[in-house]
């Protein structure tokens, strides 16, 4: 999953990008609106984190003109003004959820997770594949009941290729929703960590998850 | 009456007051009227009895005089209102008119007593059926012998007729006038007393704390339309400094979001898992940074809401204050050193001014810091201080970051700062240039800013100077 934080505050967004981070998601941080418009329209964010508060361009007029300019990405708005007025026109110009400064960590992930649960359509938490389970919470994943460890970018690529299950993800695609700005294209990286994740899920076992559509990319599916 | 309305206290005092006017004045033209009929009756009995002395003087005195005779030379005499009776010296009647009837009208011992003095008696007398008659008897003297009393009469029954028709219309008029009265001033008073109602009402909304309301009542000059556009100016006034006052709140609860977020976010994050004593460290770093921000924040709160009450005193000592610019500009040479930016004092003169050293020390410090602050690595900050006419003149001027056109008017302003002042410098409170501007102008000075983003800040203090002493 990866996010784009538009935050000018630099220690707030230091934290929220190391906690998203221990999270598994890949985090883009821009400090100003008019970057954090480019940004946004350029990328296929999974969610936008967005102050309101920004020098630039003020961050409702950057969600207006991002849902004017089409883009569908979830919006959570992060705003140091209590006042119901300002949650409403956050929401009211395209914002899928909001959180008041300052808030609880934990509560800002979970409300993450929980915009991640319904753009990929899954209502319950965990996700599943044949008896491949993981859960986005503990983050835990199980193969016919038996943990399976994983680092934390192997983590991030399996619960990119699950939340799409069934759907070929092209080198770019998982690029651009697994790894951050930083992420040089031209390595053989994501190959390298399919092959990870195929010998802690797939080895030993009678049915391989991960397929790789030859020419095109990877794709995660319960069949054979 | 204390707790009627004053529309009903209005009402009634109107009704009481021209009710007691009515009477008073009824009263005086019934005596009036009463008083010109009977001198009337009076002055037509004279008049008749006149003629009838004149007349019996033509003919010849004496105890027996031909009414008849008497009528056929005098028709008036005969005339229905009034009648005439002859008496002998003796007060026995001798002649009387017809229109007398059969009525016994005796004469009365005052009025013979009087007639023996020689001197005529006006009388009101009431017989049987209450009729009551006007009577003048006057003597008729033949040298000093008395030879008839004359007497003339007249009915009062037309003259009281008239009296009663009088008085029964003042009865009927004055009642109706007071109601008429009593229902034109309720109605007056009403109207009148409209515009409280509506002022009343608008208070007690406002009270409610919509400060939105105005009183609707009709702009006129009179003392109800003065009312309502001083009550609605007051209004209008209270929800501007309401308003600044909300904003004031949201601003600063805003500024004390950011440390609050980061300290409890960064706590959060730390606590999540185990982590090595260098987190650790880095973290409690971070959050004493953010509590001394803070600390910041609510001292200069404190120190301007204060300010604002005027409970803050500022001292009136003699300060050379180029000694303490000197004294400053030692203490910014540190401040720059850790931002790489050389602080150079470029003109000073001894000057003298009266004030409050901490204070003016706080001024200096605060635009000197603001200098280097918004500067970047190896730029200057220049420093000035020279007389101006009456006044000292300090300059401090930057080479640094700078501050559009649209935003100079409004730096001085609480909690204001500008987008590029954020993202430059996470230290601010943006209450510094307030509390300079405060200082300078508790101090009768002015403070000015030039500036050009990406060009520099110059910001420049006149002080009133104080003669300087030997």
């Amino acid at each position: 999953m990866r996010l784009l934080l538009v935050e000018d505050e630099p220690k707030v967004a230091s934290f929220i990008r190391r906690a998203l981070e221990e999270e598994s998601y890949a985090v883009d941080v821009c400090v100003d609106g008019t970057t954090g418009l480019d940004w946004a329209q350029g990328v296929n964010y999974d969610l936008i984190i967005l102050d309101l508060m920004l020098p630039g361009l003020p961050g409702l007029q950057l969600l207006r003109q991002l849902r004017a300019a089409g883009v569908k990405t979830p919006v959570l708005i992060l705003t140091a003004r209590s006042e119901v007025d300002q949650r409403v026109k956050g929401l009211d110009a395209g914002a899928d959820d909001y959180l008041t400064k300052p808030f609880a960590i934990e509560e800002l992930i979970a409300r993450a997770r929980a915009l991640f649960r319904r753009a990929s359509g899954t209502p319950t938490g965990t996700l599943q594949v044949d008896d491949l389970v993981l859960n986005p919470v503990t983050r835990e994943v199980t193969r016919a009941g038996q943990r399976i460890e994983l680092t934390a970018k192997e983590y991030a690529l399996l619960e990119y290729l699950m939340r799409n299950a069934g759907r070929v993800l092209t080198r770019p695609m998982i690029t651009e929703h697994v790894w951050d700005l930083d992420f040089d294209t031209f390595t053989n990286v994501i190959d390298v960590y399919i092959s990870y994740l195929r010998n802690k899920i797939d080895r030993g076992r009678e049915n391989s998850l991960i397929q790789t559509v030859r020419g095109s990319g990877y794709m995660i599916r319960a069949d054979s | 009456m204390k707790n009627a309305s004053i529309r009903i206290r209005l009402t009634l005092w109107y009704g009481v007051a021209l009710g007691l006017i009515l009477v008073i004045f009824a009263g005086v033209i019934y005596v009036v009227m009463s008083k010109a009929m009977q001198d009337e009756v009076d002055a037509s009995l004279e008049e008749a009895a006149a003629v009838a002395v004149r007349t019996l003087g033509e003919h010849r005195f004496g105890p027996f005089l031909i009414f008849e005779d008497l009528s056929q030379d005098f028709p008036e005499l005969a005339l229905l209102d009034k009648f005439f009776q002859i008496f002998g010296p003796a007060g026995q009647v001798t002649i009387q008119s017809a229109n007398i009837q059969s009525r016994e009208i005796p004469l009365s011992q005052t009025a013979f007593q009087a007639s023996l003095n020689g001197q005529a008696t006006f009388e009101s007398v009431r017989f049987d059926q209450g009729v009551p008659f006007r009577l003048l008897s006057v003597p008729i003297r033949h040298g000093e012998r008395l030879v008839n009393i004359l007497r003339v009469g007249t009915s009062l029954q037309p003259t009281v007729d008239m009296l009663d028709r009088l008085l029964l219309a003042l009865l009927i008029a004055s009642p109706l006038a007071v109601i008429v009265s009593l229902l034109g001033g309720w109605f007056l008073a009403g109207r009148a007393l409209r515009p409280v109602d509506s002022i009343t009402h608008a208070a007690q909304r406002i009270a409610a704390g919509d400060l939105t309301q105005r009183i609707t009542a009709p702009r006129s000059t009179d003392e109800i339309g003065r009312l309502a556009s001083t009550f609605n100016d007051m209004i209008a006034r209270l929800e501007v400094s309401f308003r600044q006052i909300r904003l004031f709140s949201a601003d600063a609860s805003h500024e004390l979001r950011t440390p609050l977020t980061i300290t409890k976010g960064e706590t959060e994050l730390a606590l999540r898992r185990p982590r090595g004593a260098e987190d650790y460290r880095k973290v409690l770093e971070s959050n004493l940074e953010e509590i001394d921000r803070m600390s910041r924040i609510v001292d200069e709160l404190l120190f301007l809401s204060r300010a604002d009450l005027g409970e803050i005193k500022l001292k009136q000592v003699p300060i050379q204050l180029d000694d303490l610019l000197r004294d400053v500009q030692q203490q910014a040479l540190v401040l720059g050193k850790d931002r790489q930016v050389e602080t150079v004092v470029k003109e000073i003169s001894p000057m003298m001014v009266s004030g409050d050293e901490l204070r003016l020390r706080e001024l200096f410090l605060n635009l000197i810091d603001n200098a280097i602050k918004y500067s970047h690595p190896g730029d200057t900050v220049e420093m000035s201080l020279v007389p101006n006419g009456e006044k000292g003149e300090f300059i401090v001027k930057d080479q640094g970051i700078g501050i559009s056109l649209e935003d100079q008017p409004r730096i001085f302003d609480r909690f204001y700062r500008t987008d590029s002042a954020r993202s430059h410098s996470t230290k601010g409170t943006g209450l510094g240039l307030s509390i300079c501007k405060w200082i300078v102008e508790t101090h009768k000075g002015a403070i000015r800013v030039q500036s050009m983003p990406n060009q520099g800040s110059s910001f420049t203090v006149l002080l009133p100077l104080s003669p300087s002493i030997p």
